[in-house]
């Protein structure tokens, strides 16, 4: 009574007599099984959970910052091979710019002088006769003989007749006769090199060892890609290993004074005037794993210390100023190169954070997310089962209760046989048919769901069924048929609302049946695949031993989901059992 | 309203036989013989009453009279031309409100999820009886006249006495218009104050309605008190009808000799000469030779075992199924 209009409330209140059945409120039956619902402690304990969880996938999903499927990365430092390094044990020519040494002159290189050792060795190769001076261990400057004439003494006239497109200086001239005076075979003039040979007679040939390359061991790298055509130039290269050779610190090459930062035999950096690296020199060959990586020549001079001062590590500290950890491990008579080295990783069983309070699956997804999608679906399908096993039993238990005979006989029948279906195995058989046809994960829930209520709907018809063959015999049926209202509103007006309330504790009762089959097949990999998540697969993906030992937030949460749920919907199937049982006068 | 007088109901040769099945293809192994051979007729505003032992069929007369149950024999004729299982179902349907009953309990003759106006009123809307607009109007007169009150409309049946139920349910019988009510065993679950209260409604509703009532029951001062003529029924077999003065002053037929001897008198000092009945009622599956109550009668003779006896008038409209009082059945010149 609202506070608006006490006096016309008195008046009321005295015209009723104290006997007077106005007195007493009306309440509808579903009113008062709605107050006597809720007078049910355990009864509001499962509503006010499925609420939560009705909330938590509904609205939860919606308030998540991730989607479902959303895969989260994480940097990690991985230590990868970067570069590999060998020591040179080959000889490495260098040719003079315009002359070619030809792979024979090397093999036959090779094979005499090496083995020889002697300071200067003749050898011939493809017709043409080579000179290999020794300045140093492995260092050698190659020259070939050329032929610039011949010369014929007939007594004191020396006369010389030059090849063409050959000129020979008067300086040289003179140092023939005076060779072929002395009797002498060879003989410089003006820093060449003559070769008297004596053919028949008087005759000579007159050959001239011209410069054509320079065997070394040494490895020249350049600082910078812009450099590698002076590095890689014959001077240049000659004048930084003969003065490593000779133990100089300065080496001109092409007029250019280029100083030399000579750290042990084999090691050394080339700078030039005004003290910027230009090479960095080396036995030691390194070279970077993968393509596109060029490696500074600081870098292989880092590599090439360590390597020859025998350690396994080393620190460098890279072009930006960051230091970097190297480790190296010899492998056959390779080095390889480690660093640690930035990767993206799928961010898998990462555990709770701030970011992820549930922490990542195997999947590297959000679980909390995961958990209110899941239950989404977890909750659907439980609904949607529910409705279509009701639909179909609601409507074969009614027309065999309501009709019975031999109608009754054929379908109770009927239901006897889907009973005896295995539901597992079926379940089973067609997930596998699913899996084979690769079926869309979405087409396959609602196949699920469908399969899961035509194999459901059994118990419902036989509760109706029973219900409805007990009802039909009640007075009030038979006062309908002698009233003469027609057979549908006698089935849905009278009939149908007796058998609700029984129904509606069914309906809820077997929701958590549901549930947990459903979580049962995705646990067993039949149900909800991915990128679709149930509660069921959730746990289906904590089924290895590590996860389930290291990661419980990956799995509990999703088991307590679970449990919740079911318990909730028990509890509330039996409230309203309470509820709607006329002899509980609480 | 048609004119008093008129045959509203005649019953020729009703019988109702329930097959007894067993077996798993339900094999029919006999017959419960509930209603076997009766026969009778009501005038319009009258009331009989139909009287007997539990299970001794008057129940399935009831119902087998307004083809609740379908019947095995016999016809079954309302105002004179109706046959009730002639009708096809639409027209069996549009004449169902003139023929009415009133169940023995009032419990379950309600259902529990409809509020009572909707309970009164559901029919009446169904058949077109009242303009829709005039429903409610009407189905509180009828209340009112049922001695229920109009703000009890919307409540439901579980909020009512077991007295108060009975007057729903024989408002929703009365606001048919009907013109005859089966009244079976209407006030056996009520006590005794609420019976006479149901019963003066009932006299009162046939006043004003011109109702025709059948009235079942076992309580013979209910039966006396209401009845204008009486049939008393044994094992299916009506053995013996008359009008209510006649067969209390003159009962013929042992059973029913005996069933008026167990009359309670509400005076401490007469003296009570009850005919004690031995034995129980035999089983109406297998229902004994001859007359069917030879196995308890005290005037049982040999040809009582043998034949059945005739029904015989003796005037007035009593009519008695015995040998004592048929002189061609030998039971005189027996022994």
């Amino acid at each position: 009574m609202s506070e608006k209009e006490p006096k016309k409330t008195m008046a009321n209140e005295e015209e009723l007599a104290l006997d007077d059945g106005r007195r007493v409120k009306v309440l509808s039956p579903g009113m008062m099984v709605f107050k006597r619902f809720i007078r049910n402690r355990l009864a509001i304990v499962g509503i006010c959970t499925l609420i939560f969880m009705f909330v938590f996938s509904f609205i939860g999903g919606l308030v998540s910052p991730y989607r479902q499927d959303q895969v989260f990365y994480k940097v990690d430092n991985a230590n990868k091979e970067y570069a590999s390094a060998i020591i040179n044990s080959d000889y490495r020519f260098t040719a003079v710019e315009g002359e070619v040494l030809t792979p024979m002159t090397r093999a036959t290189f090779n094979g005499q002088v090496k083995s020889s050792g002697a300071d200067e060795t003749v050898f011939t190769a493809d017709g043409v006769t080579y000179t290999a001076k020794k300045i140093d261990d492995g260092f050698y400057i190659l020259s070939a003989g050329k032929t610039l004439g011949t010369v014929a003494q007939l007594g004191k006239i020396v006369d010389i007749n030059l090849e063409p497109d050959t000129e020979l200086t008067d300086e040289a001239r003179k140092a023939v006769q005076q060779a072929l005076r002395n009797g002498e075979g060879s003989f410089t003039a003006d820093g060449v090199s003559y070769t008297l040979t004596r053919g028949v007679g008087k005759n000579y040939t007159l050959s001239s060892m011209v410069e054509v390359g320079m065997v070394s061991m040494l490895n020249f790298d350049p600082h910078d890609p812009s450099y590698t055509g002076l590095v890689s130039g014959y001077e240049f290269r000659k004048a930084c290993e003969t003065a490593m050779h000779r133990g100089e610190t300065t080496a001109v090459a092409d007029g250019i004074t280029y100083t030399l930062d000579v750290q042990d035999e084999n090691n050394a950096v080339v700078l030039d005037a005004g003290g910027k690296e230009i090479a960095g020199i080396s036995n030691i060959i390194v070279n970077p794993v993968n393509n596109g990586i060029f490696l500074t020549a600081d870098y292989r001079a880092a590599v090439s210390e360590a390597i020859s001062e025998r350690r396994t590590a080393f620190d460098y500290i890279n072009s930006e100023g960051v230091p970097e950890h190297h480790t190296i491990q010899m492998r056959g008579s390779n080095y390889i190169v480690f660093t640690q080295q930035q990767t993206y990783l799928i961010d898998m069983y990462s555990p709770p954070s701030a970011a992820h309070p549930l922490g990542t699956d195997d999947h590297g997804m959000d679980v909390l997310t995961r958990l209110m999608y899941g239950g989404r679906i977890s909750l659907m399908v439980g609904f949607i089962v529910m409705i279509l096993e009701n639909i179909i039993g609601i409507i074969i238990g009614g027309v065999s209760g309501y009709f019975g005979g031999w109608v009754d006989t054929l379908l109770m029948r009927f239901v006897d046989l889907f009973n005896s279906i295995p539901y597992y195995p079926m379940m089973i058989i067609a997930g596998a048919i699913m899996d084979s046809f690769e079926v869309d994960p979405y087409i396959r829930l609602y196949m699920m769901m469908a399969i899961m209520g035509i194999m459901g709907w059994t118990g419902v018809a036989r509760v109706v069924r029973g219900q409805i063959l007990s009802l039909r015999e009640q007075d009030f049926m038979v006062a309908t048929e002698a009233t003469g209202i027609p057979v549908s509103r006698r089935i849905f007006r009278h009939l149908v609302p007796n058998v609700m309330p029984l129904l509606i504790v069914q309906a809820t009762m077997g929701l958590g049946s549901i549930i947990l089959a459903e979580a049962t097949l995705s646990f067993l990999g039949l149900g909800i695949k991915y990128p679709l998540a149930s509660w069921g697969s959730i746990i289906n993906s904590s089924s290895n031993i590590y996860v389930m030992t290291n990661c419980w937030y990956l799995w509990i949460p999703a088991g307590l989901l679970i449990v919740l749920t079911v318990l909730g919907f028990n509890f509330v199937g039996d409230g309203l059992r309470d509820a709607f049982d006329p002899k509980m006068k609480r | 309203m048609s004119e008093t007088g008129t045959n509203v109901l005649e019953v020729r040769h009703l019988c109702k036989y329930f097959p007894i099945k067993s077996g798993l293809f339900g094999r029919v192994v006999g017959y419960v013989h509930a209603v076997e051979d009766v026969s009778f007729t009501l005038k319009r505003g009258t009331t009989m009453g139909l009287v007997g032992e539990s299970g001794c069929g008057k129940t399935t007369v009831g119902k087998t009279l307004l083809n609740l149950t379908p019947k095995t024999d016999g016809e079954v004729i309302f105002n004179g031309n109706v046959h009730l299982d002639r009708l096809s179902g639409r027209e069996l349907r549009s004449f169902r409100p003139k023929i009415q009953i009133i169940f023995q309990d009032p419990y379950s003759s309600l259902s529990p999820r409809l509020p009572v106006g909707e309970i009164i009123g559901e029919a009446v809307r169904e058949h077109h009886l009242v303009p829709d607009d005039q429903l409610d109007g009407y189905v509180s007169k009828i209340m009112k006249s049922c001695g229920l009150f109009d703000y009890q409309k919307d409540r439901y049946p579980h909020e009512f006495s077991g007295g108060q139920r009975q007057r729903i349910c024989i408002a929703r019988a009365i606001a048919l218009n009907p013109d005859f009510i089966v009244c079976d065993e209407p006030v056996s679950a009520l006590d005794v104050s609420i019976q006479a209260q149901i019963i003066n409604l009932l006299e009162d509703l046939q006043k004003e309605y011109n109702l025709t009532y059948l009235f079942i029951s076992h309580d013979l001062s209910v039966v006396q008190h209401i009845s204008d003529t009486v049939g008393v029924m044994y094992l299916g077999n009506m053995v013996e009808y008359a009008g209510k003065e006649d067969i209390f002053a003159r009962p013929l037929h042992p059973y029913t000799q005996a069933l008026f001897s167990a009359i309670p008198v509400p005076d401490p000092t007469v003296k009570m000469n009850r005919i004690i009945l031995e034995g129980s009622i035999p089983s109406p599956a297998n229902p004994p030779s001859g007359c069917k109550f030879h196995t308890r009668c005290r005037n049982c003779k040999g040809v009582c075992s043998q034949k059945a006896p005739r029904t015989m008038d003796m005037g007035g409209g009593h009519t008695v199924a015995c040998h004592i009082y048929d002189p061609e059945s030998g039971y005189a010149q027996e022994k």
